[in-house]
């Protein structure tokens, strides 16, 4: 984690560049999307006040903003291993029990989520043949929807690539950055 | 079909799977039994959506936004210091003051983690040095956070007047009862405590010292009159206050302390989204899980099968209470309100029970269900902030839990604890 | 087989009574059974309808309030003065209407729906604190509607200053004074205690509360002609029951807020005192028609026209 990685080049260097990237998009997300919802409400009181008229938008601006956070973040909190996790009874298993767990239990997340992915698309295509509209906003659903499936696809690979580096590497990782002897060093942030 | 959901679904918990993991595997196994076939999926998704998008729910990254603002800055300092100044002279005043500033700082924020960070961080070198020991401590200060989840405001009202469609104000005011009685409840074990171990006393403050802590606090303590002065007069919503108290942490700690810079609220923003994200992800699982079993139509059966019917008031209470226990031993407080909310919803209405009193009864289970093992957010958190092991953290929990399971079943038995106030404030 | 039919409300609202006697007529007169998900269980309107759509679900129960997302047509029946209040014409028209048996009919099927029966649930009435006979007594009064925005310019258009807001804020809403109002048919107002919230409860005429039952189209065209018929006679029979019952429940509403409540302001506009606000209702369909297009404009007019039949 601490070392610089070696620059790419070619294939892995784009695939690099794309995960760097998205990583990136993520973080303006969460936190635009978490500044936003707070303007957004506060500018609603301040209409009724002031213009005595309510936003009649303000609402579903806000669920928009909140499932941006809610699937970017997905895909961040995977990229660093801070989902929540009740790791009570694995934490007192022996080394050797915990990497197979740990193996089983970042293959199997992988494969569900990448369900999900495949799936959310299917479910976005549905909804842009039907055309539900935001009753205020006036544009389509599916358009708020469009982060859903790179925020599991995101996760997905994430659990992936943990996967891949638990099998290859002797120790337990919780995800491609963060070794379990460190997460537990780690101070959690609120 | 139901055995086969909930067993999967605990296997995978117990493993130490990421909490959505479990909900969505027992979700997806629904599905597939249900209706035959994997294609369905999609309407996991379509749930899993439902369950993020009420703009109620914002409430949830705002609170926590507000309590990320002023952790950072002096508001929790500004009020421990008010409180010590108060308390800290009497016999076991240090434990005292943990408890109250625990309280009085939920009386600003809706998060017990933010409480544990705020209140414990200053608090425990300072009960450290004052003769207590640390598995007292920490428990303590772990178990009092649970206050700040009934004091309003709340994320768990919040959550649970959002899927039990229950007012979210009188769900706010009938927690200050509660609240409080835990709060003396703990107070007393804290001077019982000190005279058995025979803690030192700390120096009374001085009318003067006290005079100035209460000026310093009085900025802070501005979030109690706004968030609930401004709801109960219907100048805003809930949902509404959460925003306007980010409005003012920011103001406060930006233009009047002075310790923040408006650049760092980026970056505060960034954690609040994650821890946001990483709640919210569960929400949306747990309303897929729900889905499947209302679907299958599972609550009806489970429901019937232990005889709800015959049980009357009391007994569907304790039977609530017991289950959200159970639950949040094991789950984050959120998704058990999530699933078990809608399975007793029915019941709740057919014996004529007061939402707000299963509601707070339920927020109750919640706050208790963040501070026991094995699972347990704010143990988590404790055990990152104060850098010691798991099992040193919960060492000295037992006396706490068994006080909160006695509140729990006095609340059942005079709802007034609750009630009382909503009743005078509500003209009810 | 066994059916799936989801609604809006509980077993004992008007969706439920209907509900209720569509399942009896199935299941005496077939082998088939009716599995009834009241309100809550299944999810949002949308994510219901998305459900019955997608074949899921076999029937649903949906007010076009909820249905304007997809078919911004449905929303006519949120448009002011364009329905019936009085029971005679009530029955005949939503039993004769040509926009709602042949105009409705095939925009339902266009999204996949076969529509079995639409009906009132009860007149729409206001509450406030402050009683009001005019457009201007309004102004400055807050009144909660659903969030639509044709609701919104609804009570804009009365004069009064509209709060979208969900159905789960608004008694807290109302008990802490953020807003001055609502408006819903009288059984609800009782059933929810919103007439001990507020102080007068007006009847503007304006409205009914009016929902729509369908079924999925794929299914239904895979029924058996005998199964068709016999969807087709039950709902019909479901029908006749909820247009008696509606009736009656539309005063039990009134006469146990009368009986519980008797201090209660309960005023009628006369028709008179309708004509400013059907005259600014003209603005509310003005925004429809932007809304729904050309056909929302042709389903307005046959509406209106159906109304007059209905009168005759
Ligand atoms: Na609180
Ligand atoms: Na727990």
């Amino acid at each position: 984690m601490s070392e610089e990685k070696p620059k790419k080049s070619g294939l892995s260097g784009i695939v690099d560049g794309i995960d760097r990237g998205t990583a990136a998009l993520e973080r303006v997300i969460m936190a635009t999307g978490v500044i936003l919802m707070a303007i957004n409400t506060i500018a609603n009181v301040i209409s009724r006040f002031v213009f005595n008229h309510s936003l009649i938008f303000a609402e579903e601006l806000n669920s928009i903003f909140i499932l941006l956070v809610t699937f970017a973040g997905l895909g961040y909190a995977a990229r660093h291993g801070r989902h929540i996790r009740m790791s009570a009874i694995s934490d007192a298993l022996p080394q050797r029990a915990r990497k197979i767990l740990m193996i089983v239990v970042t293959g199997v997340t992988a494969v569900l989520l990448l369900i999900l992915a495949w799936y959310s698309v299917q479910y976005i295509l549905n909804m842009y043949a039907k055309g539900r509209v935001y009753p205020a906003l006036g544009f389509p659903v599916y358009i708020s929807y469009l982060w859903v499936p790179i925020g599991l696809f995101v996760a997905g690979v994430q659990y992936t690539l943990t996967f891949i580096k638990n099998l290859q590497e002797t120790e337990i990782y919780l995800s491609t950055d963060l070794r379990e002897a460190d997460a537990r060093e780690q101070e959690l942030e609120l | 079909m139901a055995t086969l959901m909930f067993s999967v679904m605990v296997i995978l918990l117990l493993m130490g799977f990421p909490m959505m993991v479990p909900l969505i595997a027992g979700a997806f196994i629904g599905v597939i039994e249900l209706f035959g076939t994997i294609d369905k999926t999609e309407f996991m998704i379509q749930q899993m959506l439902g369950g993020i998008r009420p703009s109620s729910l914002i409430a949830v990254p705002m609170f926590i936004l507000a309590a990320d603002i002023m952790t950072r800055g002096q508001s929790a300092g500004r009020l421990i210091d008010m409180v010590m100044a108060f308390v800290r002279h009497i016999r076991g005043g240090l434990a005292v003051s943990t408890a109250s500033a625990c309280a009085l700082f939920g009386a600003v924020s809706g998060s017990t983690q933010a409480t544990v960070v705020a209140v414990g961080t200053p608090l425990r070198p300072r009960m450290l040095k004052g003769g207590y020991k640390d598995s007292f401590i920490m428990a303590l200060i772990v178990n009092s956070s649970d206050i700040a989840f009934l004091i309003p405001p709340s994320i768990g009202m919040i959550i649970y007047g959002v899927v039990a469609k229950a007012s979210i104000p009188e769900l706010f005011i009938a927690g200050i009862g509660p609240g409080l009685l835990i709060l003396l409840m703990f107070s007393v074990y804290s001077m019982i405590y000190a005279k058995i171990n025979d803690v030192p006393t700390e120096p009374a403050a001085t009318w003067n010292e006290r005079a100035r802590a209460v000026k310093h606090a009085l900025w802070p303590l501005g979030f109690p009159v706004l968030i609930i002065g401004g709801i109960f007069f219907g100048i805003f919503s809930p949902t509404e206050a959460a925003a306007i108290s980010v409005a003012y942490a920011l103001v406060l700690e930006t233009f009047i302390f002075r310790t923040m810079k408006i650049n760092d609220l980026y970056q505060i923003a960034l954690s609040t989204g994650m821890v946001t994200a990483v709640v919210f992800i569960l929400v949306g699982a747990g309303a897929a899980f729900a889905w499947v079993l209302s679907f299958a139509q599972i609550p009806q059966q489970i429901l019937g099968a232990v005889g709800i019917d015959q049980m009357g008031q009391v007994g569907v209470l304790f039977t609530i209470a017991i289950a959200f226990f159970i639950g949040c031993m094991f789950v984050d407080p959120i998704v058990v309100i999530l699933i078990l909310v809608p399975i007793f919803a029915p019941v709740v209405e057919a014996t004529g029970l007061d939402p707000i009193l299963v509601g707070t009864l339920i927020v109750l289970q919640a706050a208790i269900g963040s501070a026991t093992p094995p699972f347990g957010c704010d143990i988590f958190t404790a055990v990152a902030v104060f850098k010691r092991p798991y099992l040193d953290v919960i060492r000295g929990t037992p006396p706490f839990v068994a006080m909160l399971l006695s509140v729990s079943v006095l609340l059942i038995f005079f709802p007034q604890i609750a009630l009382f106030l909503r009743d005078i404030a509500f003209n009810k | 087989d066994n059916w799936r039919y989801a609604m809006e409300e509980g077993l004992t609202d008007p969706q439920g009574l209907y509900a209720t006697k569509f399942k009896e007529e199935i299941e005496a007169n077939s082998d088939h059974t009716v599995q009834i998900y009241p309100v809550g269980t299944l999810g949002e309107s949308a994510d219901a309808m998305e459900q019955a759509q997608a074949g899921l679900l076999q029937f649903i129960d949906q007010s076009p309030g909820f249905t304007g997302a997809l078919i911004p047509e449905a929303e006519a029946f949120l448009v002011p003065y364009i329905q019936p209040t009085d029971p005679v014409v009530v029955r005949k028209f939503f039993k004769e209407s040509v926009a709602i048996n042949e105009m409705f009919h095939d925009i339902y099927r266009e999204q996949g729906l076969e529509l079995l029966s639409m009906f009132p649930e009860g007149e729409m009435v206001v509450t406030t604190m402050e009683e009001f006979r005019t457009p201007e007594d309004l102004a400055g009064m807050k009144i909660r509607t659903m969030t639509s925005p044709l609701l919104l310019e609804t009570y804009t258009a009365f004069g009064a200053s509209p709060i979208a807001m969900p159905w789960g804020e608004l008694i807290g809403g109302l008990k802490t004074g953020m807003v001055d109002g609502q408006e819903n048919p009288a059984i609800w107002i009782e059933a929810y205690d919103l007439d001990n919230l507020t102080n007068v409860m007006t009847y503007t005429g304006h409205g009914q509360y009016t929902t729509a039952v369908m079924a999925n189209a794929e299914f239904y065209d895979g029924l058996s002609d005998a199964d068709k018929e016999l969807v087709q006679n039950a709902s019909q029979a479901a029908l006749d029951y909820i247009l008696d019952v509606a009736v009656e429940l539309d005063a039990t509403g009134l006469a146990k807020i009368k009986e519980t409540n008797p201090d209660y302001i309960i005023n009628r506009l006369t028709e008179a005192e309708r004509m400013p606000f059907k005259e600014r209702a003209k603005a509310v369909e003005a925004a429809f028609v932007e809304r729904a297009g050309e056909r929302g404009a042709a389903i307005l007019e046959q509406m209106k026209k159906d109304l007059v039949a209905a009168q005759q």
